[in-house]
C-alpha cells in the first residue's frame, strides 16, 4: 500500500495541481472490506466493498473494475456496483465460488488495479488479492443408497399461490356489497329507513286507484304528509313545515293547490273528481318521492 | 347511473376473481396428483402455469421416464420468476446427474462424461439464481466429484506431487476409499 501512494506520489509530483496523496484526510484512501475468510461452501457469494476517498476533481475510472461475469472456470462476478457520496467511492463486488474443494482449501479472489483520473492524468490503486478457505460439503467417501450415489432428491413443485386471487375476491365482494347497500339506501329498501320511503309507498296505493277512489286517494297522501311531518299537517301549519324540510319548499306551489283541492273535496258539496285531478296528485307525489330519494 | 355501473364493474370483478381462485384450486389438485405419482392428461396442463409442466416432469422422473422429463422441463426454462427458475435448473440438474450416475454405475464413461458436464451446467445456474439453495450446493458438489474440473486451483502452498494425480482428475466417479 505504502508502495502505491509513494508510487501515486511520484507520479503526480510533477503536477502542481495534484501534489498530495489522493486520501485528504491523511489516511490510507483505499479501503477493502470483506467478510469472514472460513467457512464457505460450493455456490456461496462472498461479498467485497471497496471504499476510495478521493481529492475534488479525481474521479474514478469505471471502466477499470473488474467486469461482471465469468472471472475463472470457479469464480463469478455476480454484481458491480459503484456509489458516489462526494468525493468517496464506494465499490460493492460480488462473487460467488464454484469451487467442490474435497478438504478446506484456500482461495483467492484475485487482486486488480483501479484507476483514478483528474483530467489527463491517471493514477493506479491497487486492491489486494484476498484469500479465503472453502468447505467441501460431502465426505470423501460418501455413503451409498440403493440407486448409487446418495444425491439430494428433487425439488417438489409448490402450489400456486392464490392469495391475490382471494384478495381480489373479497375486495370486489366487499365494494360491491356496499355499493349495493348505498344503491338500496337511495332506493329506500330498508325497513328501517321507512322515514325516506314515505312516498314510495303512497306512491304504490295510488297506482292502483282510479278516479272513484278519489277520496281514499287523499288520504293516503295527507297520511304520507302526516309521517313526514311527524303530526298532522294543515295548510296553515305549512310553513312551519317548510322550515323543519326545506328541501319541499320546490313543491310548495303544488301542495298549495292539493290542500286547497283537499278542502273544497272534503269540505264542498258537488265536487267531482275527473282524472286530471288523480294524475295531478300522482305528480305531486312522484315529485316528494324524488326529493326524500334525494335526486332532486 | 355511475353507481348503477360501478356496481356491474365490481360484481364482474367478483365473478372473474371467483373464475381465477377456482383455476387456481383446479391447478392445484393436478400438481399434487402429479407429484403424488398419478399422471395427468397433458391436454390439462398445456395452457396451465409453468408449475404443471414442472410438476409433470417431477412425475416422469420419479418414472424413470428422463426424456419425457427432459423435453417437458425444457419449455419452462425461461418461464417464471428467477425462485422458480431456479428451482427448475436445480431439477433439471438432477434429471442429468442420476442418469450421470447409472452410466458410471454401468461403466459407459463416454455417456457419462456430457451428462456429468450439463449437470453442474444446470446447478452452476440455479446456485447463480439462488445463492441460497443448499440441495443445489450438495448436488453441485456430487456432480465436481463424479466429473472433476479440469483446471485444477494450485495455491502456492499445495504439495509438489499434485502433478501426479491431476493425470486422473478427469477420470468419472467417487473415490471409494483406500485400498
Amino acid at each position: 500500500m505504502r508502495l502505491a501512494l509513494i508510487l501515486v506520489l511520484s507520479l503526480l509530483g510533477c503536477s502542481g495541481s495534484i501534489d498530495e496523496p489522493v486520501g485528504a484526510t491523511g489516511r490510507s484512501p483505499l479501503l477493502v472490506k470483506t467478510p469472514r475468510p472460513f467457512g464457505y461452501v460450493i455456490g456461496d457469494e462472498i461479498p467485497q466493498r471497496i471504499i476510495i476517498e478521493t481529492r475534488s476533481g479525481i474521479s474514478l475510472q469505471t471502466g477499470s473494475l473488474p467486469a461482471k461475469g465469468q472471472i475463472s472456470r470457479w469464480l463469478n462476478l455476480n454484481q458491480v456496483t459503484v456509489k458516489q457520496t462526494g468525493r468517496r467511492y464506494q465499490i460493492d463486488l460480488l462473487y460467488q465460488v464454484f469451487y467442490a474443494p474435497l478438504e478446506v482449501k484456500p482461495l483467492t479472489l484475485p487482486g486488480f488495479t483501479v484507476q483514478l483520473s483528474q483530467g489527463e492524468k491517471s493514477i493506479s490503486q491497487n486492491v489486494p488479492a484476498w484469500t479465503f478457505t472453502l468447505s467441501p460439503l460431502r465426505e470423501l467417501v460418501v455413503r451409498q443408497t440403493e440407486q448409487g450415489e446418495y444425491m439430494r432428491p428433487d425439488s417438489p413443485p409448490s402450489l400456486l399461490a392464490n392469495t391475490q386471487a382471494l384478495y381480489g375476491l373479497v375486495a370486489s365482494l366487499t365494494v360491491a356489497a356496499l355499493i349495493a347497500a348505498y344503491l338500496g339506501y337511495l332506493y329506500g329498501c330498508f325497513p328501517n329507513m321507512l322515514r325516506r320511503t314515505l312516498f314510495k309507498r303512497a306512491l304504490r296505493k295510488l297506482a292502483g286507484l282510479s278516479k272513484a277512489d278519489m277520496e281514499q286517494a287523499l288520504t293516503i297522501v295527507h297520511h304520507a304528509l302526516n309521517s313526514l311531518n311527524g303530526q298532522p299537517l294543515f295548510s296553515n301549519q305549512l310553513s312551519e313545515f317548510y322550515r323543519r324540510n326545506p328541501q319541499y319548499l320546490q313543491v310548495s306551489s303544488q301542495l298549495d293547490c292539493f290542500f286547497n283541492y283537499s278542502n273544497r273535496y272534503f269540505f264542498s258539496d258537488g265536487m267531482i273528481a275527473v282524472a286530471q285531478d288523480l294524475q295531478q296528485l300522482r305528480d305531486l307525489c312522484e315529485q316528494c318521492r324524488k326529493i326524500e330519494r334525494g335526486s332532486q | 347511473m355511475t353507481l348503477w355501473a360501478a356496481l356491474a364493474i365490481s360484481l364482474a370483478a367478483f365473478v372473474y376473481s371467483a373464475g381465477a381462485l377456482y383455476g387456481i384450486h383446479r391447478d392445484n389438485e393436478l400438481i399434487k396428483q402429479l407429484t403424488s405419482g398419478k399422471d395427468v392428461a397433458v391436454n390439462k396442463i398445456i395452457s396451465g402455469e409453468p408449475e404443471l409442466r414442472l410438476a409433470r416432469a417431477f412425475y416422469f422422473k420419479q418414472k424413470h421416464r428422463y426424456d419425457e422429463a427432459l423435453s417437458t422441463l425444457s419449455l419452462i426454462m425461461d418461464k417464471g420468476d428467477q425462485k422458480f427458475q431456479a428451482k427448475a435448473r436445480y431439477n433439471l440438474g438432477n434429471l442429468y446427474l442420476e442418469q450421470a450416475v447409472q452410466q458410471v454405475k454401468a461403466m459407459n464413461m463416454n455417456e457419462a462424461l456430457p451428462l456429468a458436464g450439463l449437470a453442474k451446467q444446470a446447478y452452476r445456474q440455479a446456485l447463480a439464481l439462488d445463492s441460497g439453495n443448499w440441495d443445489a450446493k450438495y448436488n453441485f458438489e456430487v456432480a465436481m466429484r463424479l466429473l472433476p474440473e479440469m483446471d485444477r486451483v494450485d495455491m502456492p502452498d499445495d504439495e509438489p506431487n499434485n502433478q501426479k494425480s491431476q493425470l486422473w482428475t478427469t477420470v468419472p466417479g467417487f473415490p471409494r476409499g483406500l485400498p
